[in-house]
């Protein structure tokens, strides 16, 4: 079989010796591949082999062919004093650095092949996280680029302590992803159930590190994300600070934190930075605001449709007189008000930022205001569509926003055959669900399911930071006193 | 896989838990298709008959309309009033049952039952005896005043949640209670609807579910004040011409061992909020003479009062209750009514008035 046989090829190009002639062949139909040969003046001639789309062009005329055209020193790694050359000696080898933004050199008078790093570093510069925005506090977020991230963290830990494993994913990708944990924090089993996973993960593209938790994942088919992902260097310092691992990938400004209860979605980096009884106060309104906006419109659909003796009187005129003359029943009314709202949701998300804002004027004003008058809609299902949608916002996770939305149209249809029986029956779903979820195998719903009760001091409300003596239980971590006489 | 599993098997467990209970066919209750009653009065007709009468729609747009029917039992009344009206006419917000006096004193447990086990009927719903006909004041006050149904709830249901002392408000959850405790008797409030005016009476007081007696006036102040709300805004006794305000009471009842004599303490703060008669309020003397002749005058009318439900054999003072205490058997319904109509009752009040008083002599 021909695949077989390519297969076969592949293995054996990791183990070739290298030649001029062989790089020629792999590099053949690369427009961005150069081949520049140097001469001394003495005579010795080099070979320059590189990729110009990943190297830093100007870097290279100062830090290589300048100093190893005019060196004297006998080797390369001596002419080079800016960057690190390295001898290879397979043709698997020098792909490889090529690839990675090296230019390879060959010394034709020593036969001797030569690589050195020179990557561009094209990025976008340290600029303010667009998805967990905050008032007060630290404004630095992710890039794209690994190192950057990992400087970030690093300046916010500066302890050795703090430990970084390179591993690669990817077939074709050979995405670079960096686990971190703080050796004596983290509970070490943590870090190898997550190396075991890495190691596992076989596939060819990763892009971005959604990708990378979809393999991790304990239960791929939860819609409740068992990864908490942030583009905020102090979140992420933070987490490690307490006991959990992240997870950087390379080319992804998103980083991956675990293990992840269900109630770490509703932190928010603010919560530590407000004083204790506001933000406790805040996180509550989280709570409720998520529960909000997963009960409200089925609510009303249970209530119109099945329960009209659990309305109190005057609510019951309003929504009498509300919904006299309309063509729908409750539950198509509410999917119907649903979906276009999603739809603006999306839509708004994929426009440029001004039209998105005129889109949001005529999705909010025009379409609310014009399906009342047209009779396709009550005023009280709209206040209720507007209320719920933006409760639904004030989760900080915006991977459980968008599981709000999954839930509630569920438990909209749940509702709407069986009223208020089917909201609990679909809560008691959710409550299971969420007991038997876990992630990097630790409870997800801890510290509630197993029950830990020292830790609800940072759970429904954040409680003062003065009290938070220990690092959380359900963590598991291997110094459980912050303070350092306590250790 | 597993997780899987267990979350079917307890989404099954949990729903067997549910259902179970629950009416296995689902009724039709969109709010747009049906009007539900907030109001149903009950008058006694000819040959043993019930009518029925009640305002639908609930809508406050639409025009209103009064629906009366004569039946034989309760629910036949409102399996009628469906046929009558286009929207199917549901229980479920039944607030206030008005119930004709001369009905009343047959004895209400056939309706009462009726009502109670109703699965759809709210026991937040207001029971009032009515002296009058109602259907014709409701005819004429209708035009006028369209959500009237509506607003007696709201009335009622101002003084339940306030406690203004004003009016004996009682709920169907409350008339059970008292219906089948075996140390006191139910009561209900009674409005007269007459010449277009529905004017609160006093309290009727039942002996186990039949009207015995309605009484108004000062006997139902101090009932009030004695045995209801325990507060009143105004009590006045145009007798002694003052008008005591904001009265407060505290009642302490004793017995003697072998439960013939019992002595009814009643301790009352309030102030004099008007007064036009001869005294002088500034002067301590005739400030304590009036509160003297106020004490004997409330001392009297209560003891009267309590005398007269022993006549009738009636406690809806909850005073039997009284008589329990942690370590000791409660003592038998049939002893205690006997003991209570033999009972010796002595009354004395201790009074802590306050003139308001602002102008000098």
């Amino acid at each position: 079989m021909f695949w077989k046989k390519e297969k076969k090829q592949t293995l054996q190009k990791g183990q070739q010796n290298l030649s001029l002639g062989l790089l020629k062949e792999i590099l053949a139909n690369l427009e961005d591949a150069e081949i520049v040969e140097r001469q001394k003046p003495e005579g010795q001639c080099f070979t320059f082999i590189y990729i110009r789309t990943l190297i830093d062009q100007e870097r290279m005329n100062e830090a290589l062919f300048e100093p190893v055209l005019h060196c004297t020193n006998e080797s390369i790694q001596d002419c080079i004093s800016t960057s690190k050359a390295e001898e290879i000696f397979t043709l698997g080898e020098a792909e490889k650095q090529l690839l990675a933004g090296s230019v390879i050199i060959f010394d034709s008078l020593k036969k001797q092949w030569w690589s050195v790093l020179l990557t561009n570093n094209l990025g976008r510069s340290i600029e303010t996280s667009d998805t967990e925005t905050i008032l007060y506090g630290a404004k630095d977020s992710f890039s794209e680029q690994l190192d950057t991230n990992i400087t970030l963290i690093r300046r916010r830990l500066p302890v050795t302590e703090l430990k970084s494993e390179k591993l690669k994913v990817g077939s074709l990708s050979e995405t670079t992803v960096v686990l971190m944990y703080m050796e004596g924090v983290t509970n070490p089993e943590f870090v190898s159930i997550a190396k075991e996973k890495i190691n596992k993960i076989d596939f060819d593209l990763f892009f971005d590190s959604s990708q990378i938790a979809a393999f991790m994942e304990d239960h791929q088919n939860s819609i409740f994300p068992q990864f908490q992902q942030t583009d905020r260097p102090d979140v992420c310092a933070y987490s490690l600070g307490i006991g959990k691992l992240i997870i950087l990938v390379d080319n992804t400004p998103f980083v991956l934190i675990g293990p992840v209860t269900f109630f770490h979605l509703f932190q928010s980096p603010e919560d530590y930075i407000n004083r204790w009884p506001v933000a406790s106060f805040l996180r509550l309104i989280r709570y409720i605001s998520f529960i909000l906006s997963i009960t409200l419109i089925p609510l009303y659909v249970a209530l119109t449709t099945h329960h009209y003796q659990m309305l109190p009187l005057q609510i019951l005129f309003v929504l009498v007189e509300s919904r006299s003359k309309l063509p729908f029943t409750p539950f198509w009314e509410a999917l119907l008000m649903l979906i276009i709202l999603e739809i603006i949701k999306e839509a708004s998300l994929r426009m440029p930022t001004k039209s998105s804002q005129t889109l949001g004027v005529i999705g909010g004003i025009v379409i609310g205001q014009a399906a009342v008058e047209a009779g396709f809609a009550s005023k009280v299902l709209i206040v209720l569509v507007g209320v719920s949608a933006i409760a639904s916002f004030l989760v900080p996770n915006y991977l459980v926003t968008k599981a709000n939305t999954m839930i509630q149209f569920v438990f909209l249809l749940l509702s709407s055959f069986l009223g208020v029986f089917g909201i609990v029956l679909g809560m008691i779903i959710i409550l299971a669900h969420l007991n038997s979820l876990t992630s990097l195998r630790q409870p997800y719903f801890a510290p509630v399911a197993p029950l830990y009760w020292k830790d609800w001091i940072d759970l429904f409300i954040r409680g003062p930071l003065t009290k938070m003596k220990t690092r959380p239980d359900h963590l598991h971590p291997f110094q459980k006193w912050r303070y350092s006489k306590r250790r | 896989m597993a997780y899987l599993k267990k979350s079917i098997w307890m989404t099954i467990v949990y729903c067997v838990i549910l259902i179970t209970g629950c009416a296995p066919y689902l009724e039709n209750n969109e709010i747009e298709e049906i009007a539900p009653v907030i109001f149903w009065s009950l008058d006694a007709a000819e040959e043993g008959k019930l009518e029925a009468t009640t305002v639908v729609p609930p809508l406050v747009q639409e025009k209103k309309r009064i629906l009366t029917m004569q039946v034989d039992l309760l629910k036949q009344s409102g399996k009628g009033f469906n046929l009558r009206y286009y929207r199917e006419l549901k229980v479920g917000q039944l607030r206030v049952l008005l119930i004709n006096e001369e009905l009343a004193k047959k004895g209400l447990r056939p309706i009462i039952n009726t009502i109670f086990t109703d699965p759809d009927i709210s026991q937040r719903l207001y029971l009032v005896i009515v002296q009058g006909d109602v259907k014709d004041y409701i005819k004429e006050e209708i035009e006028s005043q369209e959500n009237l149904d509506y607003f007696l709830y709201r009335m009622l249901k101002h003084y339940e949640r306030k406690r203004q002392g004003q009016l004996s408000i009682v709920n169907l959850h409350q008339f059970m209670q008292k219906l089948y405790s075996p140390f006191s008797d139910p009561i209900l409030p009674v409005f007269k609807a007459e010449n277009g005016n529905f004017n609160y009476e006093g309290t009727a007081i039942f002996q186990n579910d039949k009207l015995i007696s309605v009484v108004t006036d000062s006997d139902d102040e101090i009932y009030q004040l004695i045995g209801n709300d325990y507060y009143l805004k105004y009590l006045p006794i145009p007798k002694l011409s003052v008008v005591l305000g904001h009265v407060r009471t505290n009642v302490d009842v004793t017995f003697n061992r072998d439960f013939t004599e019992m002595n009814f303490k009643v301790e009352l703060k309030g102030r004099i909020d008007e007064y036009q008669g001869e005294k002088n309020l500034n002067d301590l003397d005739d400030l304590a003479e009036i509160t003297n002749e106020i004490n004997s005058h409330l001392e009297t009318q209560t003891k009267a009062f309590l005398q007269k439900n022993q006549e009738w054999q009636t406690d809806p003072l909850d005073i039997g209750a009284r008589t329990l205490t942690p370590f000791s058997r409660p003592i038998e319904k049939k002893e205690w009514r006997e003991k209570w109509r033999n009972l010796q009752i002595k009354v004395k009040y201790q009074m802590d008035l306050e003139p308001l008083i602002n102008i000098q002599e």
